[in-house]
């Protein structure tokens, strides 16, 4: 009798439980977790990651976690529920993130950052970022010098809980920092976004009216600012400096909207992230837990050997 | 009497628990022991050994001669990067004559006919620490650390090396230099060369 009580307490327990790792034999599922899909950067990002994913014989799916901590934990628990073997991730926030990655962590699943980064060196089996901070500098340089070392000017931030923002933002001021001629008379975040990159560009213009250089933290602000700096009449009179090498701001730059903008390589990152989960099912396990891809600057002298999100 | 030796054991065990379970500690010992990177000294090493990677880099004559033969083979045979992309740097040393003296830079010809402009202003960037192939990416897990060893050579370089040169190069004078330059493998231009200086000699 005791006998048969295990036994039916072990088939029940193995038919509890959840389908982890079900695989039935089909290919690998890789998740690809994108901090927003309403941003083209981003979609373009996403797209790339589960694009080379499939190339290399896996099945891939976009989870968007609409800038939101809470939606991108969902994500996470689906996909570790589903039995997505590996993560491809672009987080919503340096520390906020980081918990999600150690759930995934705890469940077996490795998790490779692209672009942005969360604050653990533990979590995340890789994170692939720009070098955000190196082509700020070389932003900075060049607003130094457009600006003949002197004038107002307001820097538009993007989120303040991302690590990319301070990057960027102090490899512009390790420069420009230099130059007392130079007076920045606001700094306000626009969470990356176009639209509050407008409003914020609209109501510094009503206190500062006299600015002749905007550095924003990507190019959708800069967008942004370049929206309300024309409605304003001030297109020509300021010089607009964004991120990111997006298709606004190549054609910004050769329509001389925009000055300078640094292109990052999306493709780059989230091919190494999907190459990486390849190395990782064959075993590899000696990842650097931080890799930086090489960002360049554009300019209207160079405008020609660039395309949207990359090289020509 | 019993009981009571039961109570005295007890007590013990309590106060040993108790004792052995709250420590205190100064706060400013505690900050100490959080060892956090110093990129002052880290960079001031890393300048140290810059002579002794100076002394074996290549000529930058020759190096253009063998970029223009071999575009892979002089990138991969001299070039170095912390980033994964087509920018490499390469440490570099030569003389040249003063052709130019500009606000921000002056213009070098060397012997083998190539121009170069020596940053005497905006030395900022990474060009001298990852020319100098001393700093290796997987030693670090915060790429602020890495950020910061850049600005702080390049600090060290802004005071140390440009200002006694700024103060006496003439048009004509003859210079002995060292330092980083930046090529970029897929948009190669070998008219601009800009140099990160590590040392400037003025030979006349």
């Amino acid at each position: 009798m005791r006998r048969t009580t295990i036994i039916l307490l072990l088939l029940s327990l193995v038919a509890c439980k959840p389908k982890t790792g079900a695989n039935s034999g089909g290919p690998k599922k890789v998740a690809v977790i994108v901090s927003t899909l309403n941003n083209p950067w981003f979609v373009f990002l996403a797209q790339t990651a589960a694009a080379q994913a499939k190339s290399l014989g896996y099945e891939a799916k976009i989870f968007d976690s609409q800038n939101n901590t809470a939606t991108e934990t969902d994500n996470f628990e689906n996909a570790i529920a589903s039995g997505y073997k590996a993560i491809l991730f672009n987080p919503t926030d340096a520390n906020g993130s980081v918990v999600n990655v150690n759930k995934a962590k705890a469940a077996g699943v490795p998790v490779f950052c692209m672009d942005r980064e969360v604050n653990s060196t533990t979590g995340p089996t890789s994170q692939i970022l720009s070098d955000s901070y190196s082509g700020c500098v070389d932003l900075g340089k060049y607003f130094v010098q457009q600006m003949h070392k002197k004038g107002k000017y307001v820097e538009i931030l993007g989120i303040v809980a991302d690590n990319n923002t301070w990057n960027r933002s102090k490899g512009f001021h390790s420069v420009v920092d230099y130059y007392p001629g130079l007076e920045m008379v606001a700094q306000q975040s626009a969470d990356f976004d176009r639209n509050k990159g407008m409003e914020v560009m609209e109501s510094i213009l009503q206190a500062h009216p006299d600015i002749t250089g905007v550095f924003c933290g990507n190019d959708a602000m800069a967008m942004g600012a370049y929206q309300a700096l024309a409605a304003a009449g001030k297109a020509n009179k300021v010089k607009v400096i964004g991120f990111d090498g997006s298709e606004d701001a190549i054609q910004g730059i050769k329509d001389g909207k925009v000055s300078a903008t640094c292109m990052q390589f999306p493709k780059v990152m989230a091919q190494t992230a999907a190459n990486y989960a390849d190395d990782y099912f064959k075993g590899k396990r000696d990842f650097p837990k931080k890799i930086q891809v090489g960002v360049e600057m554009v300019t209207g002298k160079n405008i020609n050997d660039y395309i949207a999100y990359g090289k020509k | 009497m019993k009981k009571g030796i039961k109570y005295t054991v007890w007590a013990v065990v309590v106060v040993l628990l108790a004792f052995n379970s709250i420590y205190f500690k100064k706060l400013s010992e505690v900050k100490a022991s959080d060892k956090k990177f110093d990129a002052v000294a880290y960079a001031k090493g890393l300048y140290a050994k810059l002579p002794s990677v100076t002394e074996k880099a290549i000529t930058l004559d020759q190096l253009v001669n063998e970029v223009n033969a071999d575009k892979a083979k002089a990138f991969s045979d001299y070039g170095h990067a912390l980033a994964i992309g087509s920018t490499r740097f390469f440490m570099v040393k030569g003389s040249g004559v003063v052709k130019e003296i500009n606000e921000s830079d002056v213009l070098l010809s060397t012997a083998g006919g190539n121009d170069v402009s020596v940053a005497t202003e905006f030395v900022f960037g990474n060009a001298v620490r990852d020319a100098s192939g001393q700093v290796n990416l997987n030693d670090f897990t915060n790429t602020v650390d890495l950020s910061n060893i850049s600005s702080e050579v390049d600090k060290i370089i802004r005071a140390q090396v440009l200002p006694a040169f700024k103060a006496a190069v003439k048009k004509g004078d003859k210079v002995d230099f060292t330092g980083a330059i930046e090529l970029n493998q897929e948009h190669l231009n070998l008219g601009e060369v800009e140099l990160m200086p590590v040392s400037l000699n003025i030979t006349k």
